[in-house]
Parts: C-alpha cells; sequence; structure tokens
C-alpha cells in the first residue's frame, strides 16, 4: 500500500508517530485524511503502546483544505461522503485501546483542532494557538468538534468558540480544559513523547489495554456494565500475575 | 469485627480502618466493609459517616498478595458495589486522608462526597505497576473527577503524588494540616444538611469547607 498524501508514519521507541506532513500549514487535504486499513495496519503490530499525533515542522495543523470540500458543492451525496469519512477516522482514533497525544505546536485550527479533539491528552507549545475559525467561511466544525468540545469545556465556552471563531493561546486553552499540558515553546512534541514513554515503558500492553478499556467504557457504557468489564479485565490480569509470581518462584 | 471500628458519635458513622501501621486491605476488610454498607443502608439512623484511618495512615490499599491467591471476579463486583453504596447514600460520606492513601483506599476515598487531605498525604492508584489495573472503580472515578488525560497519566503511570497535586487535578476538595483533618471532617459533618442529594455540593463545600478552614487555621 502507498502512504497517504501528506501523511507519514514512523515508530519511535515503541510509539507510533503520525504526522501531518504538508508543511507549512499541514493542512488535512481530506476529512478521512487516513484511510482506516492504514491505520489499522500502522497500529496493529504487537509493539506499539501509544500514538502521538503531531504536525511536520512549526504548526501542527492550520485545517482542512475547503478547496475540496467546496469542489464537491452541489452534490450534497459527495460532501456527506467524505465528511463521513472523516468522522469514521476520528472515532476510530478516539476509541483506540493505547492512549493517543495530539502535540500541538503553534497552529491549531478547525480541521486540526477536530483531530486534536479526538486524541486522549492534548499538549500545546506555550506558543501554540487554537481556533475553530469555519464560522468565517459560513462552515462549522463537521468532523464531532461540536460535540466533542462542549465535553471538554462546557457549553457556553463551546458556543463561544465556534460562533466567535477567535484564537485561543495554550493557557486559555489549559484554563477552558481542552488542553491538558503545556509545552516550552515549540517543545510539543518532545514534551509528548516524554510523557507518552513515562506512562507506557515499563507498562505490558495488556495493562496498558485494559485501563485505556476501562476509561473508555466509562465514557460510552452504564457505570454498571463499565464495572462488569473493569473487574473481568482485572481478574485476567490478576491470574496472568499470580502466575508469573508462581513460576518466578519455582525458578 | 477486626479490620474496621465501626462507632457512632452524636449521629455521625465514624468508620475507622483498623489495621495499622498501614490499614493494609485484607479479604477480612472487605467482608466487613459489605456487613457494615449493609447496615447504614438497612436505615440506621445516621446523619454523616466519616471515613479515616487509624494512626497516621488512611490505608496503603489492598493486600495484593491476598488478592492474588484469591482471584474472583463476583467478589471484586462485590467489593464495588459496597464502595458505590456509600456514593449513593443520602447522607454525606466524607473520607478524612492522612499518611498514605493508595490503590484499593484511594478507590475508597474517591467514592466519597468530600474529601479532606492533610498537607503530608501521599496518593495515587499504583496497581499498573504491579501488572494490574484499579479494580474497584477508581478509573470511572477519576476520569469524572479530573478528565481523561490525568486518569491516563496516573493509571498508566502508577505514580504517587502529594496532597496539593491531587487538589490541583480535582481529587481532593480540600488541604489542611494533619492535625486538623479530622477535627475538620466532623465538624464539616455537623454542619452539613441532612441530605447532600438535595443541594448543591459544591455551594457547600465552597461556603462551609472553605469557612471552617479559615477559621480553623
Amino acid at each position: 500500500m502507498e502512504n497517504p498524501d501528506s501523511i507519514t508514519f514512523q515508530v519511535q521507541d515503541s510509539i507510533g508517530i503520525i504526522t501531518l506532513d504538508f508543511p507549512p500549514g499541514n493542512y488535512i487535504q481530506v476529512p478521512g485524511f487516513i484511510p482506516l486499513q492504514f491505520l489499522e495496519q500502522w497500529l496493529g503490530s504487537e509493539s506499539i503502546k501509544g500514538l502521538i499525533i503531531t504536525g511536520q515542522g512549526k504548526n501542527f495543523s492550520a485545517g482542512g483544505n475547503l478547496e475540496r470540500i467546496f469542489e464537491g458543492a452541489g452534490d450534497l451525496a459527495s460532501i456527506s461522503q467524505l465528511v463521513e469519512e472523516g468522522i469514521t477516522l476520528l472515532n476510530r482514533i478516539q476509541d483506540l485501546d493505547i492512549p493517543v497525544i495530539a502535540a500541538i505546536s503553534r497552529v491549531c485550527f478547525g480541521g486540526g483542532l477536530e483531530i486534536a479533539l479526538a486524541c486522549h491528552m492534548r499538549v500545546a507549545a506555550e506558543n501554540a494557538l487554537l481556533a475553530f475559525p469555519e464560522v468565517n467561511q459560513n462552515l462549522m466544525p463537521g468532523m464531532g468538534g461540536t460535540y466533542r468540545l462542549p465535553y471538554l469545556v462546557g457549553l457556553p465556552d463551546a458556543v463561544k468558540m465556534m460562533l466567535g471563531g477567535d484564537m485561543l493561546n495554550a493557557v486559555d486553552g489549559q484554563k477552558l480544559g481542552l488542553i491538558d499540558y503545556i509545552a516550552p515553546k515549540d517543545q510539543a512534541f518532545e514534551f509528548s513523547m516524554d510523557l507518552m514513554q513515562k506512562m507506557t515503558h515499563d507498562r505490558p500492553l495488556k495493562v496498558i489495554k485494559s485501563i485505556m478499556k476501562s476509561l473508555k467504557n466509562s465514557r460510552v457504557m452504564s457505570r454498571e456494565e463499565a464495572m462488569a468489564e473493569e473487574t473481568r479485565l482485572f481478574c485476567s490480569l490478576a491470574m496472568d500475575e499470580a502466575e508469573r509470581r508462581k513460576s518466578e518462584e519455582l525458578a | 469485627m477486626r479490620t474496621i471500628q465501626w462507632t457512632v458519635e452524636y449521629g455521625t458513622g465514624m468508620l475507622m480502618l483498623d489495621q495499622p501501621p498501614s490499614n493494609t486491605m485484607t479479604m477480612d476488610f472487605f467482608r466487613e466493609m459489605k456487613v457494615i454498607m449493609d447496615e447504614i443502608t438497612a436505615g440506621q439512623d445516621l446523619k454523616a459517616v466519616i471515613i479515616f484511618g487509624n494512626g497516621r495512615h488512611y490505608s496503603s490499599g489492598a493486600d495484593i498478595s491476598e488478592l492474588l491467591q484469591h482471584v474472583d471476579q463476583q467478589v471484586m463486583l462485590e467489593n464495588y458495589r459496597a464502595f458505590a453504596q456509600l456514593e449513593h447514600l443520602d447522607i454525606p460520606v466524607i473520607s478524612a486522608i492522612r499518611g498514605v492513601c493508595l490503590g484499593s483506599a484511594f478507590e475508597l476515598a474517591l467514592f466519597s462526597h468530600f474529601r479532606i487531605c492533610s498537607t503530608d498525604a501521599v496518593l495515587g492508584l499504583p496497581e499498573s505497576s504491579f501488572n494490574l489495573i484499579p479494580g474497584i472503580g477508581g478509573i470511572q472515578r477519576v476520569a469524572k473527577l479530573a478528565g481523561m488525560a490525568k486518569a491516563i497519566e496516573i493509571t498508566l503511570r502508577g505514580n504517587t503524588f502529594p496532597a496539593a497535586e491531587a487538589l490541583a487535578m480535582g481529587l481532593v476538595d480540600i488541604v489542611v494540616p494533619k492535625g486538623q483533618v479530622l477535627d475538620l471532617a466532623i465538624t464539616f459533618a455537623r454542619v452539613l444538611p441532612w441530605n447532600t442529594d438535595k443541594v448543591n455540593r459544591q455551594f457547600y463545600l465552597h461556603k462551609y469547607l472553605n469557612q471552617l478552614h479559615a477559621t480553623a487555621s
């Protein structure tokens, strides 16, 4: 398979790195910027413990390439199809059972912010800028942002961001709950890599996946269902660990 | 009861984790916890419940080696339900946290409605460093209180953190010197209205707890 346009994937110390690679703006060419089969193939390896999404060069991403959307003007079905692919992709990323960090440097607008919102953790460099400017083009965030943003920042600030289209800096983003960690200027990737290593380096993949599944369940299941699943995951790990300790004693 | 001392003082249920020095949570503890919870929910006339540890510590959490010898999903679920019952009580449940509060003990505290914490307390969910996960609902509670990112970080890293950090993450409600923790919990229990479901918890938290803290110090 040939890699999708303007996106690169590499693995460094068991961490997958997806780079939005179309500098300087790293515009997202189509909403479904990574075909799902690529994502599954990239992350299919049992050795990958986490994923970082970052931008090539100085910026994260200035957003979607709107030309592609406007080219389809008049054909609602083809626009819907494009947008649907983007929504499916971001849902898949959000549902991954390894941690996903958005390493946000400088510009993170529109579609770029949609991608960041689908990640589990958002690290922004102190010189990062965040915005949903779609409203200025008579559009709206169309890849799940209208759903994800209020969950993080509450409805009033979500309305303000999406209707105002104004830019936020990293510190204001953190105050709102949109940004989880602030990294030094232009150091978002390094900070993210360091955080990811601290979280995953000494952990077996099964522990990582069990925790991520339980956290996802807290979002999508009733508490009772989530707990049934969590105790099942716990007991499976406990059996493994009991076994491991036994064989260690014998050795 | 061998692992818990349960007394009622002026209408407040005092639940003391009593296996000093670190009040480790054994199988016996969970069994006794269920008995007490059934007693409370059966309608014992109480105004509040305060959970605290005997001595310097709240509790270091579950006895892992004992637990690994009796892995049983049904028992785990029952343990969770006993903790969750606390949260569903219509009287305030306050954890007074001093010293270490780790793993299952932190999970117990997370099911309380209020967490009053000493400046020198050490908290965390270190289960992942034993190749396990928090199994009594801590993951769910931390995600709700601190958000997804912090929940991922503390459960995967399994690191311990001081009270001030827990406060910044929203995992405890107030931090005071250790000598004041239990007194503050008791005073707070007495001023709280009967049924916290009917009031805005945040309102009482800010209004009374901070006021009490200001007068206490």
